[in-house]
């Protein structure tokens, strides 16, 4: 079990041309930032080189290239070095945007493309469920965002209802 | 020994500034093993999963496949 494998993994496929752009996220991509936190999976982000604007989206090539390197398909998961991997194509116009956004990083040597701290926790805000909750508490507790990026992040993705009502359920009392 | 929860939670944050800087290689490795622990914890669990409240998946309002 070694998640510098998967990395290693998703860049040789990015190299053989199978996917454009990736970028980690989730709670590995958050444990670039923060303290590591136990997670069963890995989420990919993707976009493909054919049309990455197209709504018709099929994970198959990706899947095959796996699956002829030794990963097994278990469900929507890919597993690569005893990880399960979801790779997830950009649904709304915030993953998009943090894709585009990412930023590459060095893990001895394996290089690494990671979603933004700030783009992590507008997307926690946005998916909203009690551990995303936690996540977004723990990036402002860490001090690990940007406050003006993450700002212009929420607003320009329709989240400052959200974030209004995050600040009022979890930081009223920390100002 | 006294019980001062101000302490606790305190030295609680600090464990976590501390692990949060360490380097992201030794953060991945200890996934690894966090991972691998889980795994144990939940395979000698007592209770049959299906009666395991769960939370759903993150959507990520990833559009399907049609057809």
């Amino acid at each position: 079990m070694n998640i510098r494998e998967v990395i290693t993994t998703i860049n040789q496929m990015q190299t053989d041309g199978v996917i454009d752009q990736y970028a980690i996220g989730g709670a590995v991509g958050a444990t670039f930032y923060l303290e590591p936190v136990a997670t069963l999976d890995v989420d990919i982000f993707v976009t493909f080189r054919s049309d990455p604007e197209s709504s018709l989206v099929s994970l198959q090539p990706i899947f095959d290239y796996l699956k002829a390197r030794g990963g097994t398909v278990e469900g929507e998961y890919v597993v690569v070095a005893g990880w399960p991997v979801q790779f997830l194509p950009p649904g709304t116009p915030l993953v998009t945007e943090a894709l585009q956004a990412a930023v590459e990083t060095d893990v001895e040597g394996i290089r690494a493309r990671v979603l933004t701290a700030e783009h992590l926790a507008a997307m926690a805000l946005q998916t909203g469920r009690a551990k995303d909750k936690a996540r977004l508490l723990q990036f402002i507790e860490a001090g690990a965002l940007d406050a003006a990026r993450f700002q212009a992040i929420v607003a320009r993705n329709g989240l400052v209802d959200a974030w209004q009502k995050f600040e009022r359920q979890f930081l009223s009392d920390a100002s | 020994m006294s019980f001062d929860l101000q302490k606790i939670l305190e030295s609680k944050r600090a464990l976590r500034r501390h692990l949060a800087a360490r380097p992201v290689t030794e953060k991945l490795r200890m996934l690894d093993a966090l991972r691998e622990r889980e795994l144990a914890i939940r395979g000698s669990a007592v209770h049959p999963e299906a009666s395991v409240l769960h939370e759903k998946p993150a959507p990520y309002r990833t559009r399907k496949r049609k057809g």
